[in-house]
């Protein structure tokens, strides 16, 4: 396992919360918007999207692919991130 | 066109099997094996040319619509699926979907077009191949069937044949390759489930712990079809990337290393321990597990001291009090009233015939004349 950023750090030392997508590891400004623009504005509905999909990890990565169109590293530091 | 073996290549055991399935009547034990492939020859032979002649509807589907199944039988378009046949397509495919929702379709209708995809490609590969793997590989997957049967419990006998099937549809290699993941995940998944359940009846004690022991039987029980399911399916998609098929033997690698010590068992990778809640934070009181009083004895005995302090104050105070009043006493000895006092004492004791007073008196009186 890659060593986790600080981003990665804090969002995993508490609840999530209401923090926002864009306090995701790996989601930025960019990603966030067009996340936030298809109606995930939270990082617990991003959560309730990997948790539908059956905590596949092909799936959510396909997901979020087509989603936000992020990469392969990006979408890993999410999957790891959500508990 | 159904495959014709070569009797020559058989075993002898082999031959007779075929008979006796043919009702050929078998030729003398001790007879040699070129006997054993003439019968083999002349019956089988005339069997099959029975079979293709006669109007048998099963024969003639599988010939003609073997390659046209994967197409016909299965609707193309996924997008114009209801919800309910998307799932029992995926389903037949062996992939176990979840809900089908407005954010999931796309992803499912995309995963069951690559299904659809690679499946067709199979279905041409294998007529031309199925020749080898039957003579080759069946005595094999026979011989897995057996001990892995007599091992597995009920629920894993089913997803083996699931699996097989899956398995049937890969390349020689692949089939190998799955054989050894496959025979893996069996042991895996008794070790998992026999270390789960007793951990469950043997910790019934805090709470979270029990939790944990029981999500991962859970866990464990659900997910022999998941794991299984999870491992066919990178099988099954991920044929033509060479990355891919390491996957799955990563997974098996990791869920070996990961699950042996731990009873946890996840197709994702991903363990989820309920973290320890952060002392103060959220509202929670902190609360300490040791009173208050457990103090040092030096601060003990200073609170005894202090106790005392107060109650040393007023006991000087009343010493104090006392000593002053003897002492006035004492001063005003040499007052009349003392005497008169004194006086109405001696009295007192003359009533009652006390003679030896009498001198007391006089000796105190001349006592006050000296003052």
């Amino acid at each position: 396992m890659s060593s986790t950023s600080q981003k990665h750090k804090d969002f995993v030392a508490e609840p999530m919360g209401e923090k926002p997508v864009m306090a995701l590891a790996g989601i930025g400004e960019v990603l966030g918007k067009r996340l936030e623009e298809k109606g995930f504005d939270k990082a617990y509905v991003v959560l309730g999207q990997f948790l539908v999909l059956k905590k596949e990890e092909e799936l959510f990565r396909d997901w979020l692919k087509d989603t936000c169109g992020a990469n392969a590293k990006q979408q890993e530091r999410r999957r790891t991130s959500s508990p | 066109m159904p495959f014709v073996e070569d009797p020559a290549h058989l075993s002898k055991a082999r031959l007779k099997s075929d008979l006796v399935a043919h009702n050929v009547a078998l030729p003398p034990a001790a007879s040699k094996k070129e006997v054993y492939v003439e019968l083999h020859l002349r019956n089988i032979e005339q069997k099959n040319a029975a079979e293709f002649s006669s109007d048998d509807e099963e024969q003639t589907q599988e010939e003609a619509g073997r390659n046209e199944d994967p197409e016909v039988t299965q609707v193309p378009d996924p997008s114009k699926l209801t919800d309910e046949c998307l799932k029992a397509a995926l389903l037949k495919h062996g992939v176990k979907a979840g809900p089908i929702v407005a954010s999931t379709r796309a992803l499912y209708e995309k995963k069951l077009r690559k299904l659809l995809l690679h499946s067709n490609g199979d279905g041409e590969l294998n007529g031309a191949e199925k020749a080898e793997l039957y003579s080759d590989s069946e005595e094999e997957q026979e011989e897995e069937e057996e001990p892995d049967e007599e091992s597995v419990s009920e629920e894993e006998q089913q997803k083996p044949k699931e699996t097989k099937k899956i398995q049937s549809e890969n390349n020689k290699a692949e089939l190998k390759f799955h054989r050894g993941d496959f025979s893996y995940q069996q042991c895996f998944l008794l070790s998992s489930r026999l270390r789960a359940v007793p951990s469950r009846n043997g910790k019934p004690c805090s709470k979270r712990h029990s939790k944990n022991v029981l999500k991962s039987s859970e866990r464990s029980q659900s997910s022999c079809s998941q794991i299984l399911a999870g491992i066919s399916k990178p099988s099954a998609t991920g044929q033509h990337s060479g990355l891919r098929s390491a996957l799955p033997q990563e997974k098996v690698k990791n869920i070996l290393k990961e699950a042996l010590p731990e009873t946890k068992t996840t197709t994702t990778r991903i363990y989820a321990t309920p973290r320890r809640p952060i002392k103060g934070a959220a509202q929670r009181p902190i609360q300490y597990s040791l009173p208050h009083t457990l103090v040092s004895p030096v601060t003990l005995e200073r609170r005894e001291v202090e106790r005392r302090l107060v109650s040393i104050h007023i006991q000087i105070l009343f010493f104090v009090f006392v000593a002053c009043i003897i002492f006035f006493i004492y001063v005003n000895v040499q007052d009349s009233t003392v005497l008169a006092l004194l006086d109405s004492l001696s009295h007192c004791f003359d009533k009652e015939g006390g003679t030896l007073l009498l001198p007391e008196t006089e000796d105190t009186q001349a006592l006050y004349e000296q003052d």
